[in-house]
């Protein structure tokens, strides 16, 4: 009698807490996003499974020893995997539309605000009663809307690693809602003449060029801002490797191989975090409407100043491009494109996007670097 | 630190941040657009291609060459599809 009231104490039924299950909810929630709604799989569901995993009672896989304490120790606390997966992404990346038209940093710049008001709201949140975000927590929560899933993650394992679940989890679905928040925002900023403005071709960029250009950035960031070289320094290596042509085996396999196997392990260290004793808070709530509130500002402020530049500028500049400010490559950019093709069937802005797109992701990763260097 | 003081930090933190990255930004607008200058004119100069040699044959009308050439075209369109 004993043998079998013992093996009923280690059964899941007899340990599941009522938090924990809702917890599991959430990550069977995210598994459907990620699979039937295919809301960015590639991290949904690594993270909707560890989410899952990590509330199993008695198996203990995120307590000190089990998997996913170990995964998470090894990649997220020390910042390699976000930093692998950049140097992937700078491999991925192509700057020559940036190269030919580089006025287009600015828009980049611009969307940036969106993370600075961000951290401002998130600390006027405190007024209400129930949050107390310090300000390391309002700079790793307005982070999110730099729209960069491992800018954000890098920061918040250095800043607020109690909110990385909330963060990341927020962070990613805002990514994947790019092509709903974006466009209304963009409709109600410009006029439908605006949309309509046709942009001149882009010229070709030298190989030469493309080559200097992940070195200059990193002299750059050595120089005046070298908090930010862990993100920046492996970003410019993996584009380098990409575009010197000479290792081309090194940089698929940063575009492949290194960037799958890390996602995988991101997205399972990122869903150990969604314990329902850190989830299952008000303060996550408030995570969740800033980082919407991040999205929205940074789209607008990099509306605002494309409109701006459009009015002192020679050459015209489609208002919409300052949409693509906010990273979130390319999805922003494809974004930008669909809405000017409504108002202009034959307006193509997808090569022009592409420049404030990638100079988004530099400036996130600028603005990441600011952060760190200031509250950090 | 109470919530005012910490609101005053944040909005300082908003303008050195926001000031910070354009600063960045515009020194790297400055870099290409320099690096690029100096690329250009270090660019070979490039040597024009070779004209292809053409294809007028002496004795072969140009009205036929331009019915051969579309038929060739509308073949291959044909077997594209």
């Amino acid at each position: 009698m004993d043998a079998l009231l013992n093996l009923w104490q280690a059964t899941g039924i007899a340990n599941f807490t009522f938090p924990a299950l809702i917890m599991i909810a959430v990550g069977c929630l995210l598994l459907y996003l990620a699979i039937a709604r295919s809301f960015e799989p590639l991290l949904l569901l690594p993270i909707g499974f560890g989410a899952i995993l990590t509330n199993i009672p008695v198996a203990g896989l995120s307590d000190p020893g089990g998997l996913l304490y170990y995964v998470y120790h090894i990649g997220i606390d020390t910042g390699v995997f976000p930093l692998l997966i950049f140097m992937g992404v700078g491999a991925l990346t192509d700057f020559s539309a940036l190269i030919a038209n580089p006025r287009m940093l600015l828009l980049g710049a611009a969307a940036q605000f969106g993370i600075f008001a961000t951290l401002f709201g998130a600390i006027l949140l405190n007024y209400v009663p129930g949050f107390e975000f310090t300000l390391q927590d309002a700079s790793a929560i307005a982070i999110i809307g730099g729209a960069d899933g491992p800018t954000a993650i890098f920061l918040a394992s250095k800043l607020a690693p109690d909110l990385l679940g909330a963060i990341a989890v927020a962070a990613y679905s805002y990514m994947a809602l790019v092509p709903i928040i974006q466009p209304p925002i963009m409709r109600a900023l410009t006029t439908p003449e605006e949309r309509k403005i046709q942009m001149p071709q882009l010229r070709t960029v030298s190989k030469k060029e493309k080559i200097i250009f992940p070195l200059m950035v990193l002299t750059l960031t050595m120089l005046f801002l070298p908090a930010a070289t862990p993100l920046v320094g492996m970003f410019c290596l993996g584009n380098l490797m990409r575009e010197s042509g000479v290792v081309d085996r090194l940089s698929n396999s940063a575009q492949n191989e290194i960037i799958n196997i890390t996602t995988i392990f991101l997205g399972l260290a990122v869903g150990s975090k969604l314990a329902a004793d850190k989830f299952l808070t008000v303060e996550t709530l408030g995570i969740l409407v800033l980082g919407a509130l991040a999205f929205a500002i940074g789209t607008a402020s990099g509306v605002f100043m494309a409109k701006g530049m459009n009015k002192f500028s020679k050459s015209p500049i489609n208002p919409l491009v300052g949409a693509a400010g906010v990273s979130a490559v390319p999805m922003a950019a494809r974004v930008v494109n669909k809405v000017g093709l409504e108002s202009n069937p034959h307006n193509f802005l997808l090569m022009h996007a592409m420049g404030p797109n990638v100079a988004g992701v530099l400036g996130s990763a600028v603005a990441a670097g600011i952060l760190l260097a200031l509250v950090g | 630190m109470d919530i005012g003081q910490l609101l005053a930090t944040a909005a300082n933190l908003m303008i050195t941040g926001m000031v910070g990255v354009f600063v960045f930004l515009s020194l790297l607008i400055s870099a290409i657009t320099i690096m690029s200058k100096l690329a250009s004119r270090f660019e070979q100069p490039v040597i024009a291609p070779a004209r292809t040699p053409s294809i007028k044959a002496p004795g072969v009308p140009s009205a036929h060459i331009a019915a051969i050439s579309a038929a060739i075209a509308q073949y291959k369109n044909k077997q594209k599809l």
